[in-house]
């Protein structure tokens, strides 16, 4: 059941649960403008029914949902779930149970009546030359099973942490995780619809829908030449087991290597369109500076704008929460994971001096390349005191992650080098 | 009027404003429980907002959205408050008259948490 906030804030009768509470309140605020330049990218647990983000108004409650372990709440309506960065140390697939959530319309996740196997079924329809239809089941057995092992990430993952502060979801570094997705490719499902020559787009309808009609459909455009690629799947397991209900039940898009506004959740209409579709979220939404990293000044406003598509680099260690202890005179092993849009990582380099001298991390095995990447070192924390630890990768094309945060006015693709405070005593 | 609960309100029923804003107030009722492998497909309730908020913000923005999706923003200035609300109006079909915006936006200059209006 929810959190009530009403509990937790004015009828406690815990005394010292309410001091604390404004403790945290009190250090958040301090974090905010300790960290006005940096880059702290983790968050901490505050007991069993609270998480507290490294920015300004960023207290949110650990809520149980069906599925689902407690999970950082952003928004209840529609609901937006994030993953604490303790998950990323237990797994390098993320558990479905800890898998985020990120929905956009107010009827969220569609109700079970309109899932249910008797009476799901997607279409594929438009410039195609054979409309058809079909049910999961049919799906299953009409095309060959594909898998890929990818991360989804939410294009704003990481905006409570732009600095100027952006509005738009106040995500800390959460909605983001990696399955091994399971399913039928898109493009052997279009080719039985046969699209036709001039054909340019295909668009992604859920069943996730507005309260009031005048609000847009959640509708995500892929270029044709893109759908038809047989890495894209329409995926009906996650981790071996059925999507989540929160997660897409019973079908979704799996686009590796690309943010997870295409990955559309409930997908039951596929259309081809000859023409560039200019739905509310392709245009204005879910677009970036037509600059390079997508950065411009911050505080301005971008001259031309593009729809946002692969991951940029990035890498987290994992294991810690800010503020840990650890012991001094010791070493201290570290493990992480990094990941970027498919060209795969080639190194991770650690830091234990705020970023002035790094060492090279081992990388474990790759998974797949739209997979997180682990990787594993261990550090000499020679004395007592205050400890930033930093985290920096680089893939196959030589792109890497920026030591000062980028910035763009919808708070997406942050990729810094993130810092990890920690105490060694 | 008929009670609302959040399942429905969540997951497609129609239901009105008035109702809406009843069961946020705190007045709930229990939701239909459904089997989903064993795990009721349920919904937590919509908690309260946890502080009061001003009516004009009860009115307007719970239609189609918690309250949370207010209270969670950092401390925004009157023009970002403004944009916002004309995204609602423009593109996201929230009716709320023109003369109307100035005082939505006065509430929602204080509606956020810890840190307040920027200086």
């Amino acid at each position: 059941m929810g959190v009530n906030l009403n509990d937790v804030t004015s009828q406690s009768s815990n005394d010292s649960a309410r001091r604390s509470r404004r403790e945290f309140l009190h250090d958040s605020a301090r974090w905010a403008g300790a960290l006005s330049l940096g880059a702290a990218g983790v968050g901490r647990l505050v007991g069993a029914e609270e998480y507290q983000h490294p920015f300004a108004n960023g207290t949110r409650p650990l809520v149980k949902y069906p599925q689902k372990r407690p999970l950082i709440r952003l928004t209840t309506r529609p609901p937006q779930l994030e993953t604490p960065m303790s998950v990323f140390h237990e797994s390098l697939l993320t558990p479905n149970d800890a898998f985020f959530v990120r929905y956009h319309l107010s009827q969220s996740p569609p109700r079970r009546e309109l899932l249910e196997p008797g009476q799901f079924r997607v279409s594929i329809a438009g410039k195609v030359q054979t409309p058809v239809s079909f049910s999961v089941e049919e799906l299953k057995a009409r095309f060959e099973h594909a898998e890929v092992v990818a991360v989804n990430q939410c294009a704003g993952n990481g905006r409570g942490f732009f600095q100027p502060r952006v509005a738009g979801g106040q995500l800390g570094n959460g909605a983001m995780g990696c399955a091994r997705w399971r399913g039928v490719r898109l493009a052997d499902v279009l080719k039985a619809a046969a699209p036709q020559a001039g054909a340019r787009q295909v668009l992604f309808n859920g069943l996730d829908a507005p309260f009031v009609p005048q609000t847009p459909d959640f509708i995500k455009a892929i270029e044709l030449d893109h759908a038809l690629d047989p890495e894209l799947l329409l995926a009906f397991e996650m981790n071996g087991e059925p999507l989540p209900w929160m997660n897409g039940f019973p079908l979704r898009l799996v686009v590796p290597g690309h943010y997870g506004t295409y990955w559309v959740k409930h997908v039951h209409d596929i259309k081809v369109v000859d023409d560039e579709f200019k739905g509310f979220w392709m245009t204005p939404g879910y677009r970036i500076p037509d600059e390079p990293c997508a950065a411009i000044e911050p505080g301005t406003t971008p001259k031309k704008t593009v729809p946002i598509t692969r991951f940029n680099v990035r890498s987290f260690i994992t294991g810690f929460e800010s503020g840990q202890t650890v012991p001094a005179g010791r070493d201290l092993a570290l493990r992480g994971i990094a990941f970027d849009g498919g060209a795969g990582i080639t190194e991770v380099l650690v830091s234990s001096d705020g970023g002035r001298t790094w060492s090279a991390a081992e990388l474990s095995p790759q998974v797949g390349r739209y997979a997180f990447r682990e990787w594993t070192t261990s550090i000499r924390v020679k004395s007592a005191g205050p400890l930033t630890l930093m985290c920096k990768a680089t893939n196959r094309l030589g792109e890497s992650q920026p030591m000062k945060p980028l910035w763009n006015p919808s708070g997406y693709m942050r990729n810094c080098v993130e810092s990890l405070s920690l105490n060694a005593a | 009027m008929n009670p609302v609960t959040f399942t429905k309100i969540g997951a497609g029923a129609v239901c009105s404003a008035a109702a809406v804003v009843l069961a946020l107030a705190g007045q709930p009722v229990e939701p239909a429980r459904n089997a989903f492998a064993g795990e009721a497909w349920q919904l937590p309730v919509e908690a309260p907002a946890a502080r009061p908020v001003a009516a004009p913000l009860q009115s307007n923005c719970l239609l189609c959205h918690s309250m949370d999706y207010v209270t969670t923003q950092p401390p925004l200035t009157r023009p970002q408050w403004t944009a916002i609300v004309e995204k609602m109006r423009g593109k996201f079909g929230a009716v709320i008259p023109t003369n109307q915006v100035a005082g939505l936006v006065d509430a929602l200059l204080i509606a956020p948490g810890p840190g307040g209006p920027p200086k």
